[in-house]
């Protein structure tokens, strides 16, 4: 009897159960697309990074918000750059929940991202840096390609 | 000054329109059978045979294929003929400004449209149709396209006046009239090149694109063996969700006539809201055609140069 | 919004179709009420008149007048017609009755194919609205009878005048013979 049980859970450990969701919110599974040595790390192990916190006052991620992630038992920010929700007219929706990791003062961990960034982007960073804050426009030097 | 005047002239013909829509409306507003007794004593003979001719022309005939968004909802709480009427005009007005191509889910279509995110203003994509949705104004279509490994799906507004140009690159037809499986298909059935060329038109009708696509392994997007899909090569599920899928089928739902007869237009109807629009769409036809033609010229002759 | 289905070209109905779909009760859901019309669209093309209940006859009422539009549309070479045909109506050798007999009947018809009358209900009873579901052109008499004592007839009126021109002669003539 218990043997079964143990082979179900050791199974069912690898399949996703939940139903998909298509905002982020908390314990939402992201997938980092720089090519910082911990998000790829977290990607090759099969183990992509959680939300945590979402830091907006709806708690919802949209384009452009800044996410809290765990990621290989440490905490990162991120900032979303592609969503897999349906998005306003000649905004482009991908196939799964893109961040970029970055560190407190706005800057990236990785030099490059490998997938496009919605053009819509440079306007959100560019309106959600301040002067004397964090700079989030250096996130957009390291895209290789804008859709 | 010269501005001033024609911004003048474009606003009394717009409301010249106005009150000849508002004219005819009550018209429409009247029974079926008193119209016919109108038109019969109205017209002569050769009138109504010329209107019988439109009506039976192929042309009109697959003008609801062509283009299907000139058709109003077919949900009476969401009826009104003024609205439609009046959508319909600035339907055929931004048709005449953009050429907006004929396209099928399933055709690629490149768009070009000025974006104020963009560096340079203006922004491309290209990418296979795989949704239309929406009728009147509000009509949109959906592209797919896979950049750098990863899908990106793009939703345009057929009218929005921020397009500034739709060419139809591969005018084609599938299996299905809603592609969205391609989300859950290997990439490589959604990879089109942004550098692509329209393809030359080989025959008058559209040619239908048989070609039958392999899903990636499980979880999907949505339960997809429910759908009855037709460009879908094998879809192995396991066997509880088969039983599933058997219990929840409905192939009686083709035999419900009512069902399909408040789905659609019927063709009295559609007959009407089509010679309304048929010189006006006809006269944009043709121009569209000349266009394509000169361009098609254009090609060949730079190609042999280019052989040369 | 949404987009209306082009691929089938449907003839306009004669009457006025309501929005939506009734859900005549029943267990087996959509299958279930289809079999439901099924039965009641038999006995309309076979009798052609029935009373029944008025959601289930006003049900019933489109998809006849649709089955008959169709085989009127296409005819009975058409494949997807005899298959409509051959689900909808339970005893087939009414299926020959619809293209041999209705099709001719409502060739050059610019009304609706059928006609519906509402009922009284039974008393004593449930309150039940009835409807009398008929074919039009059957050989029955009519459901509606004019009153002939109607007032607003207008025999009535002519009568009316005439009486009223009659008595008013007739006071002349009895002024005229008075004697004071």
């Amino acid at each position: 009897m218990f043997v079964p049980g143990t082979l179900f859970n050791v199974v069912s450990r690898s399949v996703s159960t939940s139903t998909v969701c298509n905002q982020i919110i908390k314990l939402t599974r992201l997938r980092v697309v720089d090519n910082s040595e911990i998000g790829k790390a977290a990607m090759m192990e099969g183990k992509p990074p959680r939300c945590i916190h979402v830091y907006s006052k709806t708690g919802v991620g949209y384009i452009g918000d800044r996410v809290l992630v765990a990621i290989k038992g440490e905490k990162k920010k991120g900032i979303l750059v592609g969503l897999k929700q349906r998005q306003n007219a000649k905004v482009p929706r991908f196939d799964s929940n893109n961040v970029v990791l970055i560190d407190d003062s706005g800057t990236p961990l990785g030099t490059r991202i490998h997938v496009p960034i919605p053009h819509i982007l440079r306007t959100i960073m560019r309106k959600n840096t301040h002067s004397k804050g964090a700079d989030y426009t250096k996130l957009l030097a390291i895209a290789t390609k804008f859709v | 000054m010269t501005m001033v005047s024609r911004l003048w002239c474009q606003k009394t013909w717009q409301n010249l329109a106005l009150a000849k829509v508002l004219g005819k409306e009550p018209k429409t507003f009247s029974t079926l059978v008193q119209l016919k007794t109108d038109e019969a004593i109205d017209d002569n003979d050769s009138q109504a045979q010329t209107n019988d001719e439109l009506i039976k022309s192929p042309s009109l005939g697959n003008y609801r294929l062509v283009y299907p968004e000139f058709l109003p909802d077919p949900n009476p709480l969401f009826r009104n003929g003024i609205r439609e009427k009046l959508e319909r005009m600035d339907m055929l007005n931004r048709r005449s400004v953009l050429s907006i191509p004929e396209f099928y889910v399933g055709s690629i279509l490149a768009v070009t449209y000025s974006d104020p995110h963009a560096v340079g203003k203006i922004n491309k994509f290209v990418g296979i149709c795989i949704l239309r949705e929406g009728c009147g104004l509000r009509s949109s279509f959906l592209l797919r396209n896979v950049v750098n490994g990863e899908g990106v799906e793009v939703h345009y507004d057929l009218y929005d006046p921020a397009i500034q140009k739709i060419d139809c690159l591969r005018l084609e037809k599938r299996l299905d009239d809603e592609l969205l499986y391609l989300r859950d298909a290997p990439l490589e059935y959604s990879t089109f090149p942004f550098d692509m060329e329209i393809e030359a038109k080989i025959s008058e009708s559209i040619p239908v694109n048989d070609i039958k696509i392999p899903l990636n392994p499980l979880p999907w997007s949505q339960r997809w063996e429910r759908y009855n899909l037709k460009g879908v090569k094998e879809i192995v599920v396991n066997e509880r969700r088969q039983k599933k899928a058997a219990a929840l089928a409905k192939p009686w739902e083709k035999y419900d006539l009512m069902k399909t007869y408040r789905e659609t237009i019927p063709e009295e109807e559609q007959n009407e809201i089509f010679s309304d629009v048929y010189t006006k769409l006809n006269e944009l036809e043709i121009q569209k055609n000349i266009l394509k033609r000169k361009y098609m010229l254009q090609r060949q002759k730079s190609s042999k140069t280019r052989t040369l | 919004m949404n987009q209306a289905k082009v691929e089938k070209l449907v003839s306009r109905l004669r009457y006025n179709v309501g929005p939506k779909p009734r859900k005549l009760k029943n267990v087996d859901g959509s299958e279930g009420r289809l079999r439901k019309i099924k039965k009641t669209l038999t006995a309309v093309i076979k009798y052609e008149r029935i009373e029944l209940n008025y959601a289930r006859a006003d049900e019933t009422r489109g998809y006849v007048e649709r089955l008959i539009s169709e085989a009127l549309r296409h005819g009975p070479e058409h494949v997807e017609t005899m298959e409509l045909a051959n689900f909808w109506i339970n005893e087939k050798q009414l299926v020959h009755k619809l293209f041999k007999v209705l099709v001719p009947r409502y060739q050059n018809y610019t009304t609706s194919f059928t006609k519906l009358h509402n009922a009284p209900c039974i008393y004593p009873g449930y309150a039940y609205k009835r409807a009398i579901l008929e074919l039009r052109g059957n050989i029955y008499p009519t459901v509606e009878q004019s009153n002939p004592h109607q007032h607003n007839l207008l025999h009535n009126i002519l009568l009316d005048a005439a009486r009223k021109e009659y008595r008013m002669e007739k006071y002349k003539e009895i002024a005229a013979n008075m004697n004071f």
